[in-house]
């Protein structure tokens, strides 16, 4: 062997390993931490250990926290879980590889796993009536990431957690809820529309609340989920003995990274609204003398007298709380009196920040309506079903891929196969780091991309044959096949993976991830015929007394 | 050395039978009223029912819902009790409401319990129609775009005239594929959109594998003319059509037989489409190339 080719092995073998090692959180066990309240007793307990009788999981319990372990345990079973009584919360724990590689798993479709996909649009025509002209397509795209911004306020309403929420084009938002148990309760809380209000914030007892909710939450991360935090909000307001004209809500913040909306500390306001949104006309961004981002908004006519109650001089140096859905999302100080019906907000913001402050301020002034466009809702036993199915279907045909490659062409085949192996260890590899979601189709993809693997494996082993025919020796058929292979593969992948692409821009959920596995599986199996095996021929021609190859 | 099979012999027969085969599905076709497209193209409800009443069948299932005309469709094993009910949003006056697609659909299930106490909803969709015409203006798009990006490529690569076989023989697998999804009263739905564009992208791939041959035979020619070629290198490359065309296979048969309800129609399609790919680029590819390079020769 020569230096050059040593470092082959070594690059491929290091190659192999740590592809093994990114599929481990995919295909390996998964743990479910379940937490349960102080107050759940021995029947809670049994309830969730029914739930994962069958011998495919483990159950540990360790106080109020129990760990489940096993392979199948998804997000639509950990959203399940947290409906039982007595469980506070549950989560998935990470697989170390994950922590350590930063890779993802691969997750299961909802059609996989069970769930709910939805796709919704505004109520255009009713916002057109209601505004009494046309709508430019500015004002639609306006009005889409409007909708966005009022969906991610109530998502948590749903009870489900790895939701996903995204635009779809600019007319239209995706929402993904796996494992969802009450499609109509969610269909409702989308229909409705957003209530927003403008309320004085009592600074005496916020103060209170603050403190009180520093000592006893200062490490503990708030729930997801707006019935928890009200009960948290309730339990404040009485360890501090909240006057009945007052009320503890929660002020909310957007992560800047997953979008979300999340509680983060207690605020207490007057129960008396001072303004409703639709007070408020016109809300838009714009910078102040001083170059800072500020929200400008204008005032109907009776909203303008409203206003100008609010922001009179008894209240100066107070906050006014801008409340969507009972969540305030953001407190300015009232600085002067304001009686002519049109001020501005400032604060510091960022530009996204200020636009996402006047978004809810718009919503309040004109309340979207949210249409179901398109609904898939998948039980959890057809899922089950497809799965196994999806399964099925790909281990028979890889075996009798296999069967074939090796009947025909002997070691050839044997190479071929396990050529065919990597390649799996290395698509599952590389979807598990591009954090890819299976779907039935996805399954369909990767048996495909299997049979049509092999093709490059078959295209090389003939043309070795031809050479070989020709009289050449062994060593100078290998190259010679390999190389004279090297064009037509290139060239007759190329086409399969322009369809993929398109497919991928075509796709919607399903069928994207048909369209990626399809070129993933493309290209590694390129890489795997061209390279890998290549390299396993080149040290069988190193045996230069070789005769007779077996393909 | 091999004899040659020769392939070219066959291409009036081999054009014949690709036509007649066009106009028998295209009249089916025609007969059933066309294309049949699916929910995700036009808009309507589909439902997977499960039912413990081993008394219900498609007949009752279909008179107790008969205001809303749904086709029910047993899947599965008979002993599971499963059925498809599907409506589709037929006439244009309630595709303008687009607010009552949910609420009709509430009806039909309400209806579904009131009269089997017994059903479970396994699954449910419902696409409204403006979704619907978006989604399926766009899936012709991009099966448009994607025959452009193929043949710009093949441009790019090859000689026209291979690029002129390629595109024909993928024009033919085009038509006799929705032709059979249409004669077959097959539903088009996203996931058949699919298998079409997977089966072009393998057609146009077969295609290539013998192309590169003759391009290759045909600078080494020596004394052989065009015809000769062709049919060579068709020969040569004869036991990896087949092969690949087999394991391709094999898979497809395990997705058709084993992978469940949802990929049933996916499936069928590629069966007919990869017999059909693989035939294309054997007789019709190759002799149009072999007629354009004739008619280039006449016209100088």
């Amino acid at each position: 062997m020569t230096k050059g080719m040593v470092y082959k092995l070594i690059f491929i073998i290091s190659l192999i390993v740590f592809s093994v090692l990114l599929i481990l959180p995919t295909v390996g066990t998964k743990q479910m931490e379940i937490k349960f309240s102080p107050q759940a007793v021995e029947e809670n307990f049994e309830a969730v250990k029914n739930r994962f009788s069958s011998s495919d999981y483990e159950i540990t319990v360790n106080d109020r926290i129990m760990i489940v372990s096993g392979r199948n345990i998804t997000d639509a079973i950990m959203n399940e879980i947290r409906t039982y009584q007595g469980v506070v919360d549950a989560k998935l724990l990470k697989h170390w590889v994950e922590k350590v590689f930063l890779a993802k798993k691969i997750n299961l479709g909802l059609d996989l796993q069970g769930g709910m996909h939805l796709v919704l649009q505004a109520d255009f025509e009713g916002i057109q009536k209601k505004l009494g002209r046309e709508l430019t397509e500015k004002d639609k795209s306006e009005i889409a990431q409007q909708a966005l911004e009022l969906l991610r306020n109530r998502i948590d309403k749903f009870g489900v957690s790895e939701p996903s929420i995204r635009p779809r084009g600019y007319e239209a938002i995706e929402i993904q809820l796996p494992g969802v148990k009450d499609p109509s309760g969610v269909k409702k809380a989308i229909g409705t529309t957003g209530s927003l209000e403008y309320r004085l914030v009592d600074d005496k007892y916020s103060a209170l609340a603050d403190n009180w909710f520093k000592q006893n939450y200062k490490d503990k991360k708030l729930p997801e989920n707006y019935d928890e935090i009200k009960a948290i909000a309730e339990e404040i307001s009485k360890a501090i003995n909240l006057p009945d004209n007052l009320e503890t809500l929660f002020f909310y913040k957007k992560d800047e990274t997953t979008g979300a909306i999340i509680p983060e500390r207690p605020i207490v306001l007057q129960k008396e609204v001072s303004l409703l949104g639709t007070d408020i006309q016109e809300a838009t961004v714009d910078r102040d003398e001083y170059g800072q981002v500020v929200v400008l908004f204008k005032t109907t006519a009776e909203g303008a007298a409203k206003f100008a109650e609010a922001t009179s001089e008894k209240n100066h140096g107070r906050k006014l709380a801008i409340v969507l859905d009972n969540k305030v999302r953001n407190a300015p100080n009232i600085k002067e009196t304001i009686a002519s019906g049109s001020g501005n907000i400032s604060g510091g913001f960022t530009y996204e920040e200020a636009k996402t402050l006047a978004r809810i301020i718009k919503e309040g002034a004109l309340p979207v309506d949210l249409k179901i466009i398109e609904e898939r809702t998948v039980g959890p036993s057809l899922g089950q079903d497809s799965i196994e199915a999806g399964i099925k279907a790909f281990i028979v045909g890889i075996i009798v891929i296999t069967l074939f490659m090796i009947a025909y062409y002997k070691v050839g085949g044997v190479i071929a196969s396990i050529g065919l192996a990597l390649n799996f260890i290395f698509m599952v590899a590389t979807l598990s780091l591009l954090g890819f979601t299976l779907t039935l189709p996805g399954i369909a993809g990767f048996l495909l991309t299997m049979g049509m693997a092999v093709d490059a494996n078959v295209i090389i082993y003939e043309r070795i044959k031809e050479e070989i025919k020709k009289g050449k020796s062994v060593r100078m058929s290998i190259i010679a096949g390999f190389d004279r292979a090297f064009w037509t593969i290139f060239d007759s992948n190329l086409t399969t993976i322009l369809a993929a692409f398109i497919l991928f821009q075509f796709g919607t959920g399903p069928i994207k991830g048909f369209a990626v596995t399809l070129f993933i599986g493309i290209l590694s199996s390129m890489f795997v015929a061209l390279y890998i095996t290549r390299f396993v021929y080149e040290i069988i021609s190193l045996n230069k007394k070789i005769k007779k190859l077996h393909i | 050395m091999e004899k040659s099979i020769d392939f070219i012999k066959y291409r009036f027969a081999a054009i014949a039978f690709s036509i007649c085969l066009m106009i028998i599905f295209i009249a089916i076709s025609a007969t059933k009223g066309g294309l049949n497209y699916g929910i995700d193209f036009v808009g309507g409800y589909k439902l997977i029912v499960k039912f413990d009443d081993k008394n219900i069948n498609e007949a009752t299932i279909r008179q107790a819902l008969s205001d809303f005309n749904p086709v029910v469709q047993q899947i599965g094993e008979p002993e599971k009790n499963e059925y498809i009910v599907s409506t589709k949003l037929a006439s244009a006056a309630e595709s303008v409401a687009g607010s009552t697609t949910s609420s009709k659909f509430d009806m039909l299930k309400s209806r579904l319990f009131e009269k089997f106490p017994t059903a479970k909803i396994e699954s449910e969709e419902s696409v409204g129609p403006a979704i619907g015409d978006y989604l399926k203006k766009s899936a012709w798009k991009l099966a448009i775009m994607a025959v452009i990006m193929m043949t710009l490529y093949l441009a790019f690569r090859f000689e026209f005239k291979y690029s002129v076989g390629a595109m024909t023989a993928l024009l033919h697998d085009v038509i006799l594929s929705v032709g059979f999804c249409g004669a077959m009263g097959i539903e088009i739905d996203i996931p058949v959109i699919a298998a079409l564009l997977t089966l072009y992208g393998y057609s146009v791939n077969d295609t290539i594998v013998v192309f590169d041959r003759i391009r290759e035979t045909n600078e080494l020619k020596g004394k052989l003319i065009f015809s000769e070629v062709v049919n060579k290198a068709i020969t040569q490359t004869l036991s990896r059509t087949i092969i690949t065309a087999l394991t391709t296979l094999f898979a497809v048969f395990a997705l058709f037989f084993l992978g469940g309800e949802v990929l049933h129609n996916f499936a069928t399609v590629l069966l007919f489409g990869l017999v059909i790919g693989t035939y294309s680029s054997i007789f019709i590819a190759s002799p149009v190339v072999y007629w354009w390079d004739i008619w280039r020769a006449n016209k100088k």
